[in-house]
């Protein structure tokens, strides 16, 4: 086990011809042993090409890889001694899956009985003991998965990387799997690298979230970080679900007072006080300003955002109310059931603190909760 | 005013019985969801009403007349897909007239209608293009206008958001009831999705092995379910469960959580000696520090889901469950803290052990 680090990693597809590709700028990634990375991106956002180029599969174009300080990127990926979970699953056929499992382990010259050990603790884990005699094309996808996400964690690897892992699988199972997985890999310090782009799975499971698009590594954070201090709109409007309201705004910045006029109409006005004066004064040269506001802290109070109920949806646990103001439809969720009739008048506020500045041209963070970003 | 009704409708397919003797009524105006898991017959219920395939036995009444024998064309019935099935040689504004076209509607009529429905879906901007040179979000709107544009009475939604990406869904999932008052059409919308069905639906109409098993509003479905299986199909994570017996102690009613006496509410006294499932949902769970009251519990993990986070524990005694908190609140335990777990009130439900049904007390 060790620390992996990725220093100025580029991958560049087909460099020699017409249109090459660009599918990872300059990346500087680190993961600290046992700890739990997730590369989040939409697809084509350059996560399958890092993941390929830490397992072997796919050569750097430059830059290099490093794991407990010794460079890998040169090695063939048997050399690396990397366990991969696939999305495509890719078990081998003739094998039961309980050979499947246990294939590392017998390689490794394992005895017997300790393999054995091994392969039930996790199976019994992934509620796949039942099925460790049969083929693996007798047995259902979300099955198959977990077989091969079996495979790579009863081995003892310098690196786990998963590849989609628990998208066959029902969500019952996968709620209780994400707790005993990451249960599993803390217990045992496993160094992971999960690679998404189901960004609940990420925030579930990773310590830390590397978010990717267009190549580029976006921020890299903890959730709640990503959460708190997004560092660009990107970034904030991408993670969270439902996402975060965004508005555009002139700013007006007194003595007293500060004061956002939303295009549309809206005016939201804080006490001076209530944003540090760097911010302010980032402000007074900002006339223009990106404001994000998530919708746990929309609160459906009395408040300056006056407008109208498009939909108010309870879920069980949380209600979603969609309002329309100033021509556009802002969503706040609010954990209790709430009832209120479409197109009813309806009062939101938000306090400073909850307020993320961006700057509207470069979408970079300039504020978070009145202070510097 | 009922618009649809479905009297003891069943279809097979020789001996496959898909399902038996459906009874449903739709009032002028509702949303009526279908919500049920694959292969439980939902599109073919659909494709009932909209004449495509005709029922073994049972009528299908429109507006009080049986339709049963009337031609689909003649039903005043719109249906849009899950996978669009545009027509892909023609245009998003030829789409969306084909069914005005096939009333005979005049050019203006048609122009009008097809104007109308694209403004309300805001895809008036892209009505010259084909099918091919549309984002799934807007090929999913012109097929929603298709629907709508014939101001049918009758609205089949099959799935309409399984090809969309999430963020679209939302978007949609928010805009859609709106859109379908507007539209005035009474509403039958099929789905796989709990949630959409809870945001969408007037009503719920659960379909398992070939019956409802249960018609009631999201509330009662979310907090009376039918069954365990209704129970577990609706709320994510879904609700933890456990098979237990009920058992009286003194006065305390209580069941057994790995071996652990857990007190419940009193009113479940007419089940003591009953063999259940317990089930508790895991927004029930309410967690505390370790010298409170409730049942002794070790953090084994804390997921982080969106607005809420998931936590797994393990009990004293070994019963495995899920809580669920507010991502926002400020005393999440950590993983491996010892807590106490007890369970609001109303949050917990008792299923009997071989049948499944709620027993409520």
């Amino acid at each position: 086990m060790g620390d992996l680090v990725l220093s100025n990693v580029e991958k560049i597809y087909r460099p020699n011809r017409k249109a090459p590709v660009h599918a990872v700028k300059t990346l500087n990634l680190a993961v600290k042993t046992g700890e739990i990375t997730a590369l989040l991106g939409s697809s084509g956002c350059g996560k399958t090409s890092i993941l390929r180029m830490i397992a072997g599969f796919e050569e750097v174009s430059s830059g290099t890889i490093t794991m407990d300080g010794k460079p890998i990127h040169n090695l063939p990926p048997v050399g690396r001694n990397v366990a991969m979970a696939f999305e495509t699953y890719s078990l081998y056929p003739p094998l039961t899956n309980g050979e499947n499992m246990a294939f590392a382990l017998k390689a490794q010259k394992l005895a017997a009985t300790e393999s054995d050990r091994r392969v039930k603790a996790v199976a019994d884990m992934l509620e796949i003991s039942d099925i460790l005699h049969k083929y693996p094309s007798s047995v259902s996808g979300g099955q198959q998965q977990r077989v091969s996400l079996g495979r790579a964690l009863v081995r003892d690897a310098s690196l786990y990387l998963l590849d989609e892992p628990m998208g066959q699988l029902e969500p019952r199972l996968r709620a209780v799997l994400r707790g005993r997985i990451k249960h599993y890999l803390r217990e045992n310090n496993c160094t992971t690298i999960l690679v998404t782009h189901d960004q609940t799975e990420a925030n579930a499971l990773a310590d830390r979230i590397a978010v990717m698009e267009g190549g580029v590594l976006q921020q890299y954070a903890t959730p709640a970080e990503l959460k708190v201090r997004p560092a660009n709109l990107f970034t904030g409007t991408f993670v969270g679900e439902p996402p975060m309201n965004v508005f555009f705004a002139n700013v007006d910045v007194s003595a007293k007072s500060v004061s956002f006029t939303i295009d549309g109409g809206m005016v939201l006005t804080y006490p001076a006080t209530e944003l540090s004066a760097e911010v302010r004064k980032l402000l007074l040269a900002n006339q223009r300003v990106g404001i994000g506001i998530r919708p746990h802290a929309l609160h459906v109070a009395k408040g300056s955002i006056k407008g109208k109920v498009v939909a108010c949806q309870w879920l069980g646990d949380q209600t979603h109310v969609a309002v329309e103001v100033a021509g556009r439809t802002v969503v706040s969720i609010v954990h209790e059931m709430l009832k209120a009739k479409t197109g009813s008048d309806i009062q939101l506020n938000v306090a400073a603190g909850d307020l993320h500045l961006f700057n509207p041209e470069t979408g970079r963070a300039i504020a978070h909760g009145g202070d510097l970003a | 005013m009922t618009q649809l009704e479905l009297k003891s409708v069943s279809k097979s397919f020789g001996a496959y019985a898909v399902f038996e003797s459906l009874d449903l009524k739709a009032d002028s105006g509702e949303i009526v969801v279908i919500f049920g898991g694959s292969g439980t017959g939902k599109t073919i219920l659909l494709r009932l009403i909209a004449g495509v395939q005709e029922p073994t036995s049972g009528t299908i009444e429109i507006e009080g007349q049986d339709v049963t024998d009337i031609a689909p064309e003649h039903r005043n019935v719109g249906m849009a897909f899950q996978n669009f099935a545009l027509f892909p040689h023609m245009s998003a504004w030829e789409n969306i007239a084909t069914p005005l076209r096939a009333q005979k509607a005049g050019a203006i009529a048609l122009k009008s209608g097809v104007d109308r429905v694209a403004k309300l879906l805001k895809i008036d901007h892209v009505l010259d293009h084909a099918p091919r040179e549309l984002s799934n979000g807007q090929k999913q709107r012109t097929a929603l206008a298709r629907a709508l544009a014939a101001e049918p009475r009758i609205l089949l939604l099959d799935d309409p958001l399984r090809n969309v990406d999430a963020k679209l869904r939302f978007e949609m999932r928010i805009e859609l009831p709106r859109l379908l008052r507007q539209s005035g059409a009474t509403v039958l919308y099929v789905t796989q999705d709990y949630k959409e069905a809870m945001a969408l639906g007037d009503r719920i109409a659960v379909l398992a092995s070939g019956k409802f098993v249960q018609i009631a509003t999201p509330q009662d479905i979310y907090m009376k379910p039918a069954n365990l299986s209704v129970a577990s199909l609706f709320g994510d994570p879904s609700i933890n469960t456990s098979e237990t017996a009920v058992e009286m102690t003194g006065k305390i009613i209580s069941v057994r959580l790995g071996g652990v006496q857990v007190p419940i509410d009193a009113h479940y006294t007419p089940f003591v000696g009953r063999a259940v499932t317990f089930g508790v949902r895991p927004e029930s769970v309410e967690l505390a520090g370790p010298k409170s009251a409730g049942l002794a519990a070790t953090v084994m993990a804390v997921t982080p889901l969106n607005e809420r986070t998931v936590l797994l524990l393990k009990s004293e005694g070994g019963w495995e469950f899920l809580a669920s908190l507010p991502s926002s609140s400020t005393n999440i335990p950590k993983p491996g803290a010892n807590v106490k777990a007890t369970f609001a009130s109303g949050g917990t439900h008792l299923f009997d052990k071989t049948a499944g049904e709620r027993l409520d007390g």
